[in-house]
């Protein structure tokens, strides 16, 4: 790691003082690594050799002595051929990377160990998040685990097992009566105020790098080929933005057989689809989504502070944008669980869905390797089915 | 002539960036630090767009955008305004909306947003 970059205008940042964003043009910062450098010291394969989880890309993320690392058992998730559905959809190449088997079921134990542990490097004692749920979980876990405290605002109607799991790990939870959003302009205040840092999606530079390691692990999956097309769940946009940064260094450092990137596809819900939105008019930017809601909390965001991140990498990729119903959603995660047995978030059984509208109208072709993300397991979710 | 540009915040920090902001761009900033101050400026000056933050020290913004509309002075019926947040309290964006406000933009801001939408509205020559 040599230095933070501002992702809207280049100014660079060191990346040994804490910053939350830039200051100048208030845009996420991206964290620079001497990839050049690295490209000649780094073999590809000297990773599969490591033990198992996301650090075993150490030199690919932003913690620099391995003591910091907070390791609760993240990545290396499974990517599981859908054989059944595979036949029923006239596919031949269908993959879903589980991320329901990271630490506290879901793939923001990625970001969060990433951004808790560069925190307790940099000597910050106290955290704050706002959260739809599974990030707060994660956090909670992480923070306790490095010795932090946490302090996180969730909206009161966030599944309960989200709630419960941050109580346990010893957060400070505040239900807020609204949604991600209104959470989050009450947490940046309390964090103004209080000196805490701030680890809201993308207003710091670490939780992106963790979660670009699914980007990683999918090309040592394909034995460092990328798929034709990821079906990507998109509410905060971390874990799209950090595969694309992770498909440009792999480029960098010469890891990948082929250079064709995959098609991004973002998947919303329609009762929250500022990203669809935006794409469907070529906008730079989202408006703010009035009146979200949707049974998929996660992806229940009315704007993304790195909405035009999310953007600029779908144009890149020649991907697109799709939104899916509530009833949509329930379906596919019925028929994951009935086909495949797996018990998906509503968030990773919306991509199931949008699936199923991609090939209605022939965006994908039956022999292209699509892979779909599952970001977590339904057993968080139970709330929605017992009410 | 640069466009003019009214900027009705009370916080010093985000009006220095704002301004800085939009003179890079040729906007001519106004700046009211209150909302009765923001009104007065918009139905004395020439004001192309507005920016409205909405927790405001006397009036809320929603009560400056209603009165901008209802105001005698004819052009602030259609001037654009963009309306910006930082505690954004469930349903203040359709509030805003509703107040008469064009755009609704949440803290913290981002500048190359800030630019794209007040070019749209009233864009540089």
């Amino acid at each position: 790691m040599t230095h933070l970059e501002c992702s809207g205008c280049g100014r660079e940042y060191s990346c040994n003082e804490i910053h939350t964003f830039c200051t100048f043009c208030q845009s996420p910062l991206l964290t620079v690594y001497n990839l050049k450098k690295a490209r000649q010291y780094l073999d590809r394969d000297v990773f599969a050799r490591r033990s198992k989880g996301m650090w075993r890309w150490a030199e690919l993320l932003p913690v620099q002595k391995p003591e910091n690392r907070i390791f609760l058992g993240e990545g290396d998730t499974p990517l599981l051929r859908l054989n059944r559905f595979e036949k029923v959809l006239g596919l031949t190449n269908l993959f879903l990377k589980d991320e329901s088997s990271n630490p506290t079921g879901s793939f923001k134990a990625r970001g969060l160990s990433a951004a808790v542990s560069k925190a307790r490097e940099l000597g910050v004692q106290k955290v704050i998040i706002p959260t739809a749920g599974n990030a707060g979980g994660a956090m909670a876990a992480y923070a306790a685990r490095a010795g932090l405290k946490a302090h996180i605002f969730m909206p009161k109607d966030t599944p309960f097992a989200n709630i419960e799991e941050s109580r346990m790990a010893g957060a400070e939870v505040i239900l807020v009566d609204g949604l991600i959003s209104d959470a989050a302009g009450m947490a940046g205040e309390k964090a103004r105020a209080e000196g805490w840092f701030d680890v809201s999606t993308f207003k710091e530079p670490y939780r992106v790098e963790g979660k670009k390691v699914m980007g990683y692990e999918l090309a040592e999956s394909f034995s460092w080929e990328l798929p034709d097309v990821i079906i990507y769940p998109t509410g905060g946009g971390t874990g799209l933005v950090g595969m694309w940064k992770a498909f440009a260094e792999m480029e960098e450092l010469g890891w990948l057989n082929k250079t064709k990137r995959p098609r991004m596809v973002s998947v919303q819900a329609d009762g929250c689809a500022p990203v669809v939105r935006a794409f469907e008019k070529g906008a730079s930017f989202c408006d703010f989504w009035i009146n979200a809601h949707t049974l998929a909390s996660g992806l229940r965001v009315p704007k993304s502070f790195a909405d035009h991140l999310i953007l600029q990498d779908i144009y890149e990729s020649r991907g697109t944008a799709i939104a899916v119903s509530d009833e949509a959603i329930l379906d596919a995660q019925k028929q994951l669980a009935r086909l495949e047995g797996i018990f998906a978030a509503p968030e990773g059984a919306a991509t199931l869905a949008a699936l199923q509208q991609l090939i209605e109208k022939k965006w994908i072709q039956p022999d292209e390797r699509i892979v779909l993300f599952n970001t977590g397991s339904g057993l968080k979710y139970l709330d929605y089915k017992t009410h | 002539m640069g466009h003019n540009v009214l900027y009705i915040e009370d916080n010093p920090d985000n009006m220095t960036l704002v301004q800085r902001a939009l003179e890079t761009r040729g906007y001519k900033l106004l700046k009211a630090k209150n909302g009765l101050e923001g009104v007065k400026i918009a139905e004395t000056e020439e004001v192309d767009l507005i920016l409205l933050d909405i927790n405001l020290p006397d009036i809320d913004g929603y009560e400056v955008a209603q009165r901008l509309r209802a105001s005698e002075k004819v052009a602030l019926k259609t001037t654009p305004i963009i309306a910006v947040t930082a505690n954004a309290l469930k349903g203040d964006a359709e509030k805003a909306l509703n107040a008469g406000c064009d755009v609704y933009m949440s803290k913290p801001i981002n500048i190359r947003e800030l630019w794209a939408r007040v070019e749209a509205f009233v864009p540089m020559p």
